[in-house]
């Protein structure tokens, strides 16, 4: 486990990486090879420098080191999750989740409980619906905090409890909600198990290779619907405070019921092929059904991860009520040690929005700490402990993302202490601060060896159109989301041309560059072609992916690249009067891009002026922009990245702060 | 120094491995000592830029041979024992070792060149058959009418010069050879990209003894020891092949390198390379890697040797054997012409085309091999890719697979049989190695396809070069067929006309037509 001890020395001292180290940093585009234009060496040689960059520097690592010290301090076991702070902060979805299961479970203790329902209660929007994280009422968690807050004893008159029901109402009612809310509506007898999709219980018992087998569902998917086979098999039913009147009903008092596919006509012939399976489910079916279910029940088995959790905090809930559902009892091992890794993944927060915004409660997370965000972290503070931490938790096992991915194991995992799921952004946050090691560090011989197997698997991650998987290969390539399912989607990672799969990919390509892979290798000429589609085909790609994408290109193309020139003429187009580039992360994101395709120009340095004022005003600053991370996944896609703009400012700072040194050089 | 005469039987341009062993060989075919052997050089001492440093057997029994093997032995060089080949650093190693190859010596040698180059001279120079002079430059050649070079015109260090006349000058003065420039021969000379070296004392190598070629970076990396030391410690040469647009300059270079190749090879080795190269001080030893078809070797007065007649990537680490090779062919030239009359030139026009059927003969094969290796060791493609997994399938497939393979690489086997089904083993297993993946349970059958069907092409578009190298080993035996057929017709029908004119066909010796000009 973590050397604890080596993140207090890391979050106490608090000093400047060393000059040597700056050097270390960031080597792809030098001034020497994408050197500025005459004009614009005039123009540095004008420029007059940041004043306080050096304090904002100092400032920046300390808040730094005080996030990574929470970040590992959420990994250190037998802390209590009122005792640590989260990261990384979802909807209030997985809370909703585990009061409801608490039920069954019977794991939370009062203070949990209340701590709990102080942060769905405070995430309520005066609307009284709860917002997604783009700032939209949604239907599914509106309907399910309304039902954990109704378990948990709050008033069902209330004015704000009243005005939640009216909002369900006006979505379309809970039978409407996403598949999850849906499910647990099922389990509470609610609605009626057939409005719930049909599986097939032989699904599980086709071979692994076949384009429907579970096994080329995404990773959260199959952690999901496995449990979900047991539970629908069984018919689970857990004894939950009534939600009926979460649901819409006709005038003769019957319930509306849902439409499970889309409106198409291959959606009405879907529709029918669900209910001639439902029907067959009462016809005589053989062995086969058990024999899924037991195969099912073997999944869920050997799925649980060191760490006692499955994928993430869903398919760990999931997972448990599916295993009580068979049998096991409180007291099994595999209970108590899925219920420890739900406590691990809660922290304290404070409340970012809605009613009880300021205020601090206590949030249930997506998973445990992001391993992209704590190595990200490490990564601003290259060598030590922490950097030997980091190759420690290497994945050394072969797990379920290598079936399709042809490398060695290798790359890091989701969170710390799973050793099933690679995550590729994780993997590329740990070459990106693997590579700032100097050569003379001590644990810089083990970090080669990782570099070197995370480097084969980044190669073997990528998918036949050029862009890169995050968890496993042809995760956004799923066949059965092509039959027209309302909750088809889930079974798959976002989509090859999202933003998530854009910036991986971006990012990963800066890493292949970093490790001397250039153009005219064809995985990278793939990966670039892949990108330039992208920014074709998405001319309103959000500006973080387009920071991301600039470093890539400043890495890997020539300046007269068109791409390159796109890419930049864009992010120049962003730049306000007083400097920044949108709020603090895109500020910062904006300054490295343009630091790393090669220019420490007027925009730079005003970009520059512009986040040292800002550090002026304190950390909270830096935790209060909207810095959604796509670091989630199923229903709960982003998530709050607190330290997002920290970290992003505190490396464009350093990387301006060498620059400007190699100007003064210049200079003289 | 200056050259004592003013005629030269043979004048030598470049006094590196290939320039002294053909004055060696000469020398040494010249047992009357009646020929007057000229060498020069542009750098007194050695020549600053690093180079080739490792010999095939076949190039160690031609050292030997020629009687520089002992004294490069005292002067440090290692036996060396083959190539050990690592797809990764976590992978076992493959081993091809010298000492399989029936027929030839166990061993190789490594030398650091310049250590190599200063022995040579040096004991060229105890020999006294061969006269040195360092500090010169070619500046011009002379033609006599009918085009064939006779004279050469030389400048000194010191802006002095002098013109020699002489009957035949040998190009030995590398890939960027001036005499092929001021000859007119062009080639299509192309930078495959850089080579940097660094010495390392007393690296832990997985395989004492052997050249280690290790994969997964940019471009391979070949370590290999070059010297014994008066100490008794052994320098060891990191080399790594890097591309040729440089991603970094001065310094930089460093910083690249340990990014982007340190972490490719083993432990400890990385530390100690890693050390080295921090260690370094100055600018790193660097080279450019040239892809230099074999131009014409041959011109009437005029032949090329070693690196001048025709380079590729030192991958195979067969370019000094070579040269070698080369200085072995125009020794036996000599001493065939041992008896060859005063007022005749020692190597005539057969000699000389003798000598560039057996330089044709070897040349193209080996470019044609560093040249499809290079590529599958790189993996910039899915097919070289798939090509490089072949590989080491195929040699992981049995001792034989890898006695047949090392005999090629070492230059030991030119029969085109050997080649031919070599090539198609190894696209065999190309296709196997696309079809089944090495790690994944259930690879995509696309993925599978691609890889093949890039395999395939590579191997398809390598087709023209097979073709080369089996028309290059086939040649020479169809030319002298083909030449003596021709000289046949003629005397036959000059027989013919003879007999029609004049009765009874003349005497052979008293009236025997020119013989027509050999096609070269």
């Amino acid at each position: 486990m973590i050397a604890c001890g080596a993140f207090a020395d890391l979050a106490q001292t608090s000093r400047l990486p060393s000059p040597a180290r700056l050097n270390m940093l960031h080597a792809i585009p030098t001034p020497a090879k994408h050197g500025a234009p005459t004009p614009q060496r005039q123009l540095l040689a004008d420029a007059r420098e940041v004043e306080g960059l050096p304090a904002a520097l100092t400032k920046l690592q300390s808040w730094s080191d005080d996030w990574l010290a929470r970040a590992t301090e959420g990994i250190r076991p037998g802390a209590s999750p009122t005792d640590r702070s989260l990261v990384a902060i979802p909807d209030v979805g997985p809370a909703c989740e585990v009061l409801l299961a608490d039920q069954l479970l019977r794991d939370l203790s009062p203070d949990e409980r209340e701590g709990l329902l102080a942060w769905i209660r405070g995430q309520q929007d005066p609307s009284g619906a709860w917002l997604d994280l783009q700032g939209r009422p949604d239907l599914s968690l509106t309907a399910m905090a309304y039902w954990a807050r109704a378990q948990g004893g709050d008033e069902r008159t209330s004015e704000s409890m009243v005005k939640a029901v009216r909002v369900v109402h006006a979505l379309g009612g809970a039978q409407r909600a996403n598949f999850i809310a849906r499910l647990w509506l099922a389990m509470a007898g609610q609605i009626e198990w057939s409005w719930l999709p049909a599986i097939p219980a032989e699904l599980f018992l086709v071979p692994n290779s076949i384009a429907i087998s579970p096994a080329r569902f995404s990773p959260w998917a199959r952690g999901v619907l496995t449990p979900y086979l047991v539970l629908a098999r069984e018919k689970a039913r857990l004894h939950l405070t009534d939600a009926s009147e979460l649901l819409v009903r006709h005038r003769g008092q019957a319930l509306v019921a849902p439409r499970l596919t889309r409106a198409t006509l291959a959606g009405d012939l879907l529709q029918a092929f669900d209910r001639a399976v439902k029907l067959s489910r009462k016809l005589p079916r053989g062995p086969l059904p058990e024999i899924a279910v037991r195969r099912a029940a073997r999944w869920i088995d050997e799925a649980q991860q060191e760490h006692g959790g499955w994928f993430s905090v869903r398919p760990t809930l999931l997972s448990l009520v599916a295993l009580r559902v068979l049998g096991a009892r409180s007291d099994d091992p595999r209970i108590r040690r899925g219920l420890d890794y739900l406590r691990r993944a809660r922290g304290r927060v404070v409340i970012p929005r809605g009613v009880g915004a300021g205020r601090e409660a206590l949030a249930q997370g997506l998973g445990g700490t992001p391993m992209a965000v704590v190595v990200e972290l490490i990564g601003t503070r290259p060598g030590g402990d922490a950097t030997a931490w980091l190759v420690r938790h290497q994945l050394q096992d072969v797990g379920p993302w290598q079936a399709r991915t042809d490398a060695p194991a290798g790359g890091w995992p989701l969170e710390a202490g799973a050793r099933m799921h690679l995550d590729l952004a994780a993997t590329c946050n740990a070459l990106s601060a693997l590579g700032r090691l100097s050569a003379d560090d001590p644990s810089a011989a083990p970090a080669w060896a990782a570099i070197r197997r995370a480097t084969a698997v980044v190669l073997a991650m990528q998918e036949p159109d050029g862009s890169f998987a995050r968890f496993e290969r042809g995760e956004t390539d799923v066949f059965m989301r092509r039959f027209p399912w309302t909750d088809a989607d889930l079974l798959a990672y976002g989509d090859q041309a999202d933003a998530t799969h854009v910036r991986l990919t971006a990012s990963a390509l800066v890493e292949l560059a970093r490790t001397g892979f250039a153009a005219d290798d064809d995985r990278v000429a793939r990966g670039l072609a892949c990108l330039e589609r992208e920014l074709d085909t998405h001319p309103g790609l959000d500006f973080v992916t387009l920071c991301t994408l600039a470093r890539c290109a400043g890495a890997l193309l020539p300046e007269e690249h068109r791409m390159r020139q796109q890419v930049e003429k864009r992010i120049r187009s962003r730049q306000r009067e007083d400097g920044s580039f949108g709020d603090l992360l895109d500020t910062a994101s904006g300054l490295r891009a343009l630091l790393e395709l090669g220019h420490v120009c007027v925009q730079a340095h005003r970009a520059a002026r512009y986040l040292v004022a800002a550090s002026a005003a304190g950390p909270e600053r830096f935790a209060q922009g909207p810095a959604r991370s796509p670091g989630g996944f199923g229903l709960s896609p982003e998530t709050l990245d607190l330290s997002a703009a920290t970290r992003e400012a505190l490396a464009s700072l350093l990387i301006y702060a060498e620059r400007q040194a190699r100007v003064t050089e210049l200079r003289a | 120094m200056k050259p004592r005469h003013i005629h030269y039987d043979v004048v030598i341009v470049g006094a590196g491995l290939a320039g002294c062993a053909t004055a060696q060989a000469l020398a040494l075919a010249d047992s009357e000592r009646r020929r007057r052997i000229l060498i020069i050089d542009r750098h007194p001492g050695v020549h600053p830029r690093f180079s080739g440093e490792w010999i095939h057997p076949r190039g160690a029994q031609i050292l030997d041979e020629l009687g520089f093997y002992p004294a490069l032995q005292a002067a440090g060089a290692m036996d060396v024992d083959g190539f050990a080949v690592f797809e990764d650093a976590d992978s076992p190693w493959v081993d091809l070792a010298y000492s399989t190859v029936t027929g030839e010596r166990p061993h190789g040698m490594a030398v650091h060149h310049k250590v190599l180059v200063r022995t040579l001279r040096r004991t060229i120079a105890e020999l006294g058959r061969v006269e040195l002079c360092e500090g010169w430059t070619v500046v011009e050649l002379r033609r006599d009418s009918a085009g064939k070079f006779n004279g050469i015109l030389l400048e000194s260090n010191d802006g002095n010069t002098v013109e020699l006349a002489c009957d035949l000058i040998v190009a030995a003065d590398g890939k960027g050879s001036t005499v092929r420039k001021l000859a007119g021969i062009t080639g299509e000379r192309e930078t495959l990209g850089f080579t940097a070296g660094v010495e390392v004392l007393d690296a832990t190598l997985p395989a004492p003894g052997y050249a280690h070629v290790m994969l997964g970076a940019w471009g391979p990396i070949l370590v290999y020891p070059i010297l014994r030391r008066a100490d008794g410690r052994t320098s060891v040469r990191v080399t790594f092949d890097m591309p040729r647009e440089l991603p970094a300059k001065g310094e930089g270079i460093k910083q690249y390198l340990l990014r982007a190749f340190v972490p490719f090879l083993p432990a400890p080795l990385a530390e100690q390379v890693a050390s080295a190269i921090v260690r370094h001080k100055g600018p790193l030893e660097m080279a450019p890697t040239v892809n230099l078809p074999a131009p014409e070797a041959m011109l009437p007065g005029l032949v090329l040797v070693g690196d001048a007649g025709g380079c590729s990537h030192p991958i195979t680490a067969s370019g000094m054997t070579m040269g070698l090779r080369d200085a072995q062919t125009l020794g036996l030239e000599g001493a065939r012409r041992m008896d060859a009359p005063t007022g005749e030139p020692w190597l005539d026009a057969a000699s000389l085309r003798r000598y560039k059927a057996e330089h044709d003969r070897y040349v193209p094969t080996r470019q044609a091999l560093a040249d499809a290796i290079y590529e599958a060791f790189r993996g910039g493609t899915t097919g070289s890719r798939a090509i490089r997994r072949a590989l080491f399938d195929y040699w992981n497939s049995g001792p034989t697979a890898r006695r047949r393979s090392m005999a090629l690489l070492s230059c030991a086997e030119g029969r085109p049989s050997v080649f031919i089904s070599e090539y198609l083993r190894a696209s065999r297993f190309a296709i196997g190695a696309s079809l089944i993946p090495k790690y994944a349970a259930s690879y995509p059958v696309g993925d599978r396809l691609r890889q093949a069907r890039g395999a395939l092409q590579l191997a398809q578009d390598k087709l023209g070069i097979v073709a080369t190298v089996m028309w290059a080993q086939v040649r020479p035996s169809w030319d002298v067929a083909r030449s003596a057929a021709t000289r046949e017709a003629w005397r036959e029908r000059w027989n013919r006309i003879s007999s029609r004119l004049s009765g009874p066909a003349p005497q052979r010796s008293a009236a025997a037509p020119p013989t027509p000009p050999l096609p070269s």
